[in-house]
């Protein structure tokens, strides 16, 4: 047996994870940001995967697709947030962000 | 074992990264054993860039935050281009309700780039 | 295909890129609030006359105008609106991008519109994006530090939130070949039992951790109190009321149509539900009781209302269908959405003039303004659930849901409860009519306030009084394509 869906839902799996890891134990905003979008990365995989060995119609490729376009929307507001906390706070490091208890 | 065949591309394409490092770390050090060429250093050797502009200050110095308002506008429109492929290729079958959906779509993100533009953030200000 | 099945939410995106122009043309920028008032009633006109069309799908399948959806196309408008006429005073914090305010409000209510009519995977999660990134960034919206922290807070978790369940969402996808909400129904259906399906639990659990996170449910509840606390007052109201209804409604849809069957199935998803509402009430109420803050306290107990709503949840999965556990979601919310606009709004009206969210300052408060403090009061006392209010019946009637399902033991955990928050909101009245003021200057409100307010105390006492008109509404509402 050759490389195939199995292979690449494990692939995603262990990147969702890394992501999901990195989200919730990054300390700094942007690196956060960047584990959100390995995240969303690992599930465009997946669904590539699926519309490719799964014998599917062409949905999953568009479902990435809109994922691509949902995730820089989102990267871009986040940013925007960043540096608008960043101009009156001077600092990116969500451990400082206490002003009100998590 | 059958499982495994299909990684054997890999540890090969492994295999290969791995030497080619290897050689590329060891044949200076083995030249030099054999006296094939001589260590002659100067200054120029030893800058930073051997071509091109020396470096002003350090390196790690912090961006205007203008450029990434720039980047922020260019990565939302250049994602928003990527439904343009899709569409572009299924033109033909779509018929006037793709070319309309796509009418309607780029006179959003147009309406979007309209408000950038009469909001000042295209400039540098 | 018909046009007209999309009228609310296009007449929504055409009003919101109306208001975003007029901002950039005109000075007075009080004809944006109307405006965007004016958007949201023809929205809810547009719903009301399909009223009649029902059971019809648009865009191949993608969006299902059902009486469910119309329900909730006729909710959240009406919700936007009363938000919109509370922030009128409110808006006069925002030195700039008035207009965006507006407009974001209105594109987050098309978001929730569209999470409610949606019948596809692809159309949940843009829908669910438009929502709340929109609500990160009116979350974010004042120049103050806490507001920006807020909205950051809001919108890391909120997007690991929704990878979590996009995730999920591309396990089914992968499982069940479609991304149809009926056709994932009928590829579930002939499933084995659970040890045969790991993958399909998981993708439902990790369906589950997504929209819990939108309702605010125990284990994803941490950014409730900071992100409430933070965000400016009339979207903590708009938060906490039409996001949370905007998620039940799409896990009330996702779980009915596609998880119900095979029997299992929907008994497991029950009790996964039953657990997750007796802890989330449980913590909401403990935790409510020693808050200072009426923002953060309102912030707990909105996580306990999620708590008593999951009730319907868990009823519905028992009973393997709608039916009473439905009906009692959907009432719920729509007494719990007024009563609790009832109270945010006269919040926003007291912390707009004081500048503290503090209940130490609200005592006294029924001399220095009796119709905030008497709306304020109705509001609380609909919350705790006492007779005559809104609030009663929807307890009732979504206790009982869960009583004829066998959920004894659960719902006795939520009268316990209730008795426990009936303590921090009675405190509140207590506070505000028997303590004496610090200060004898009045707390003055503008007519659109006050507007906002009576229609919301007069709702909450219609449906405390008349709780009949309602119930028909939404037996009608609860019929699902």
């Amino acid at each position: 047996m050759s490389v195939g869906l199995e292979q690449y839902l494990l692939l995603s799996a262990v990147l969702f994870t890394i992501g999901l890891v990195g989200a919730l134990s990054k300390r700094n905003a942007i690196i956060v940001l960047m584990c959100i979008e390995i995240m969303l990365n690992a599930v465009n995989l997946t669904l590539v995967a699926f519309y490719r060995y799964g014998g599917l119609d062409i949905t999953g490729m568009v479902f990435a697709l809109f994922v691509m376009l949902v995730a820089a929307a989102e990267v871009a507001l986040g940013l925007a947030i960043v540096f608008s906390l960043y101009r009156s706070r001077e600092t990116v490091d969500l451990a400082e962000m206490d002003m009100m208890k998590w | 074992m059958d499982y495994w065949a299909g990684y054997g591309s890999i540890a090969l394409f492994l295999l290969v990264a791995l030497i080619f490092g290897l050689i590329t770390i060891i044949l200076p050090k083995v030249l030099k054993l054999l006296g094939l060429v001589v260590r002659k250093p100067n200054a120029v050797k030893y800058t930073t860039y051997e071509c091109g502009m020396e470096t002003i200050g350090p390196s790690w110095v912090q961006f205007n935050f203008r450029y990434y308002i720039f980047a922020l506008l260019f990565l939302v429109f250049d994602v928003l281009v990527v439904f343009l492929y899709p569409w572009a290729v299924s033109l033909r079958g779509g018929g006037w309700a793709a070319f309309t959906a796509m009418a309607v779509f780029i006179a959003v993100l147009l309406t979007g780039f309209l408000y950038a533009w009469k909001k000042g953030a295209l400039e540098w200000r | 295909m018909n046009w007209w099945l999309l009228s609310p939410e296009i007449t929504l995106v055409a009003f919101a890129v109306i208001i975003i122009f007029l901002d950039l043309a005109i000075q007075r920028k009080g004809i944006l609030a109307a405006t965007s008032v004016i958007g949201l009633l023809v929205a809810m006109v547009f719903a009301v006359g399909l009223w009649d069309k029902t059971g019809v799908t648009a865009l191949n399948g993608m969006l299902v105008i059902d009486r469910f959806s119309l329900f909730f196309q006729m909710f959240f408008p009406g919700v936007a609106a009363l938000v919109v006429l509370g922030s009128t005073d409110y808006a006069s914090r925002f030195s700039r991008f008035k207009g965006e305010y507006y407009a974001l409000i209105l594109l987050a209510t098309t978001g929730m519109m569209f999470l409610a009519s949606t019948g596809e995977l692809i159309s949940i999660y843009v829908s669910l994006e438009l929502m709340s990134l929109s609500l990160y960034a009116l979350t974010g919206f004042l120049r103050d530090p806490k507001s920006g922290e807020a909205g950051l807070k809001y919108l890391l978790l909120g997007a690991v939130a929704s990878a979590v369940l996009l995730y999920g969402l591309a396990l089914t996808f992968g499982i069940t070949g479609t991304t149809h909400l009926a056709g994932i129904a009928a590829a579930v259906k002939g499933m084995g039992n659970a040890g045969e399906n790991p993958a399909l639990l998981m993708a439902i659990a990790f369906i589950i951790a997504g929209f819990g996170f939108k309702i605010a449910s125990v284990p994803f509840q941490m950014w409730v109190p900071d992100v409430y606390e933070g965000a400016p007052t009339p979207i903590t109201a708009f938060l906490s009321v039409a996001s949370k209804a905007a998620g039940f409604a799409v896990l009330v849809r996702v779980f009915t149509v596609a998880f119900l069957s095979p029997g299992w199935l929907s008994q497991d998803w029950a009790m996964l539900f039953a657990v997750l509402s007796a802890v989330t009430m449980t913590l909401g109420n403990i935790v409510a009781l020693m808050q200072t803050n009426i923002k953060r306290l309102l912030g707990y107990s909105s996580i306990a209302h999620a708590g008593y709503i999951m009730l319907g949840l868990a009823a519905i999965g028992s009973a393997g269908g709608g039916g009473l556990g439905q009906n009692g979601i959907l009432f719920y919310l729509a007494a719990y959405g007024i009563t609790n606009l009832g109270a945010f709004i006269a919040i926003i009206a007291v912390s707009h003039r004081l500048d503290s969210d503090l209940i130490s300052d609200y005592a006294g408060m029924s001399q220095r303004s009796p119709l905030l403090a008497a709306a304020l009061a109705l509001g609380l006392i609909s919350l705790t659930g006492l007779p005559v209010s809104a609030g009663f019946w929807a307890k009732i009637y979504i206790f009982n849901s869960a009583v004829q399902e066998g959920f004894l033991w659960l719902v006795v955990i939520a009268l316990l409860n209730s008795v426990i928050a009936a303590y921090y909101y009675l405190r509140i009245v207590k506070a505000m009519y028997v303590e004496e003021p610090t200060s004898k200057e009045s707390v003055a409100s503008s007519t659109p306030v006050k507007v906002a307010l009576v229609v919301c105390s007069i709702g909450v006492l219609y449906v405390g009084l008349l709780p009949g008109a309602v119930l028909r509404l939404i037996e009608a509402a609860s019929i699902l394509l």
